[in-house]
């Protein structure tokens, strides 16, 4: 299947399925969102689009990752799904396909495609941010697997989640990035505790998850014990590729909406012409990093550009709709009030998940510009 | 052009670009065949040459040539001044080609300003062109593209005179680039230039007179940010006639200049969407 073909078949497909496929009703609570979430993943996973771009292994029908990239702009260019719930998937089934014992992702992986379940990433800690290395969250052998007991934090949708990818301390604890060892946990498991957090942009999407003597079988690790550091770090690059175009394509969607709702006079063409300049750039690179995706390279530190240039123009759109549309963002009570309003607020975590700002930059300064370490 | 054959073109123009400068360049230019090339492989020949040629501060009439091919011409073109993207009419600029042959009822005046180096005149009078002026459009969509080229050859020059200087500078008994604040500067540098550089890429990849003034916008701009950082990092050593920063500080306002600097762009940009309250059409995957 090729792209153009892909692409004129899903847009036919998606006119057709419009009614269908819709939200029934504003999606306003979180639960509607994964609601949703899971009527659109079904849809097009019985209609054969989601398959399209995953191994056949794990459900798919094979073809380049590119069609998966596509698949996403399409759905949420057309306000179908939430980018972010959406592209879970991008960030978690490439790992769980590299790492995971071939029948474990045989079973699991089309659960995620095709919405019967969601999944999560358990990286974060209370004490390990930035430092993703220094985490603690302990795993302990016994006879028959992992005894885990610790708490993740930051963990998106973990209260939908049927499994976690967690990152666990097998080494000692002096052993930094090199006592990581990766495993794919039940989220139903005896012992673990769901608390989502409040956050200031309305949903409750991030949680605290604590794990109190949680057995997990050996058959669950991803990768080798001691190998979790390599997982995360392959798992990183998917978070500023398939699902960084996604995101992209969500914002253009946003500024184009902005356009028909804004007051013409109310805002400076400077401005705006600056932010799709913004979007465009971004587009340009992560469109790049999609074809050498397609093409087989390895994806490395170089996306952490793709971040960068991600979280700079989330930035500025949101500043530009909250200023030509402060009436509402301020004000406005109404259902497209507040999501503008909690799109605002979540843009200010642009530069702080996935890696911060800062972080980004100093992979750029260490990796890609030959710095040296820091002081 | 096969993978060997741009590495060898690329060699070449990088040995001319790094020797000559100006009428010499263009022979230079001459002798190598890139006129041919232009013919063969357009983007490898644009993309190559105004890249090196911004990163070695070099100058050229290949902008003629480029101009020229969309408009039918041959011979220097006259650019419209600073700021804007119209045919000129009484009043224009061009490279120093102009020099060499002047056409009848033209007055041509050579450019001091900021950039001496870069050769520019000033053209007024009855500036007919024989070439119906349909051809205009795409003549600067050619030219924006190779000046975003340019551009982002001599953000590239920037960033590497700054991160070399950055890497040797010792103060506080270490390399100035161990501290978070230096590094941070280059890294916004780096990430402006590969975001030039993906746009300048999807004009050729999807070529428009809208994707290309998009990417001689965002190649400006980026440009500003570069230059604004790598001055920042450079410091005292960078403010000296005895750097070579500072030519390429003066080149790049001026290369922003001409064909549409970023901010007229980004405001006519801006302007465009609000009135028709649509996007410029996205590039596809």
């Amino acid at each position: 299947m090729e792209l153009e073909e892909f692409r004129s078949g899903l847009d036919a497909w998606l006119d057709e399925q419009a009614a269908a496929l819709a939200p029934s009703g504003a999606v306003g609570s979180l639960d509607d969102e994964m609601a949703q979430l899971a009527k659109v993943k079904w849809a097009t996973f019985d209609a054969g689009w989601m398959r399209w771009g995953w191994p056949e292994r794990v459900g798919g029908l094979g073809g380049s990752p590119i069609l998966r990239a596509y698949l996403g702009e399409a759905l949420t260019a057309r306000d179908l799904v939430n980018a972010g719930g959406y592209s879970m998937t991008e960030v978690l089934a490439p790992t769980v396909i590299d790492y995971a014992r071939p029948e474990l992702a045989a079973e699991m992986v089309p659960l995620l495609l095709r919405g019967e379940e969601m999944w999560c990433q358990g990286f974060s800690e209370p004490g390990t941010g930035s430092n993703l290395a220094a985490l603690s969250c302990r795993a302990v052998r016994v006879d028959d697997g992992w005894r885990v007991t610790g708490q993740k934090v930051w963990t998106s949708y973990a209260q939908y989640a049927a499994r976690c990818m967690l990152l666990t301390r097998t080494g000692p604890p002096e052993s930094a990035h090199r006592g990581i060892t990766a495993m794919f946990v039940d989220m139903a498991s005896p012992g673990i505790t769901v608390r989502p957090l409040g956050t200031m942009h309305g949903g409750a999407e991030f949680c605290e998850v604590f794990f109190d003597d949680v057995a997990v079988p050996f058959e669950r690790m991803l990768g080798e014990e001691g190998q979790g550091w390599s997982v995360a770090m392959d798992l990183l690059p998917f978070e500023r590729s398939t699902s960084l175009w996604h995101r992209g394509a969500l914002l253009n969607r946003r500024l184009e909406q902005f356009l028909s709702a804004a007051e013409a006079e109310s805002v400076g063409a400077s401005e705006v012409g600056d932010v799709f300049l913004q979007l465009h750039a971004l587009r340009a690179r992560s469109r790049s990093t999609q074809h050498r995706m397609a093409a087989g390279e390895r994806l490395g530190p170089e996306t952490s550009v793709d971040k960068i240039l991600l979280a700079t123009a989330e930035q500025s759109l949101f500043d530009l709709v909250a200023a030509g549309l402060a009436d509402d963002v301020l004000l406005g009570d109404d259902s497209a009030s507040e999501r503008w309003r909690a799109e605002y607020l979540y843009s200010r975590a642009a530069t702080i998940y996935g890696g911060s700002a800062e972080i980004q930059r100093n992979i750029v300064a260490r990796r890609l510009l030959d710095l040296g370490a820091d002081a | 052009m096969d993978r060997e054959e741009l590495e060898l073109f690329r060699a070449s123009l990088q040995q001319a670009c790094s020797s000559h400068t100006g009428k010499a360049l263009d022979d230079a230019l001459d002798e190598l065949g890139w006129r041919d090339a232009l013919g063969v492989d357009r983007r490898a020949a644009v993309s190559t040459l105004f890249e090196l040629q911004g990163m070695a501060n070099a100058t050229s009439s290949a902008l003629d040539a480029i101009m020229g091919r969309a408009l039918d011409v041959d011979g220097p073109v006259v650019l419209p001044p600073l700021g804007s993207c119209d045919q000129p009419r009484a009043r224009g600029l061009g490279t120093f080609a102009f020099a060499n042959s002047k056409p009848d009822g033209v007055t041509v005046c050579p450019v001091g300003g900021i950039d001496p180096a870069l050769g520019l005149v000033e053209v007024t009078g009855e500036l007919q062109l024989a070439s119906p002026s349909s051809a205009w459009p795409d003549a600067v969509a050619a030219g924006q593209v190779a000046l975003a080229h340019e551009l982002v050859g001599a953000s590239r020059a920037m960033l590497q005179l700054a991160r070399d200087h950055a890497v040797e500078r010792i103060q506080f008994g270490r390399p100035i680039a161990a501290f978070q604040a230096v590094r941070h500067r280059l890294a916004e540098s780096f990430v402006a230039i590969d975001g030039a550089d993906g746009a300048v890429g999807a004009a050729w990849e999807v070529e428009s007179p809208m994707n290309a003034a998009l990417a001689k916008a965002i190649a400006g701009r980026s440009a500003r940010i570069v230059a604004r950082h790598c001055q920042q990092v450079l410091a005292g050593v960078g403010f000296t006639t005895e750097h070579p920063f500072h030519r390429y500080l003066r080149r790049m306002l001026v290369l922003d200049g001409l064909l549409g600097d970023a901010r007229t762009l980004t405001n006519q940009l801006g302007e465009e969407m609000l009135s028709s309250r649509r996007l410029p059409p996205l590039l596809p995957l």
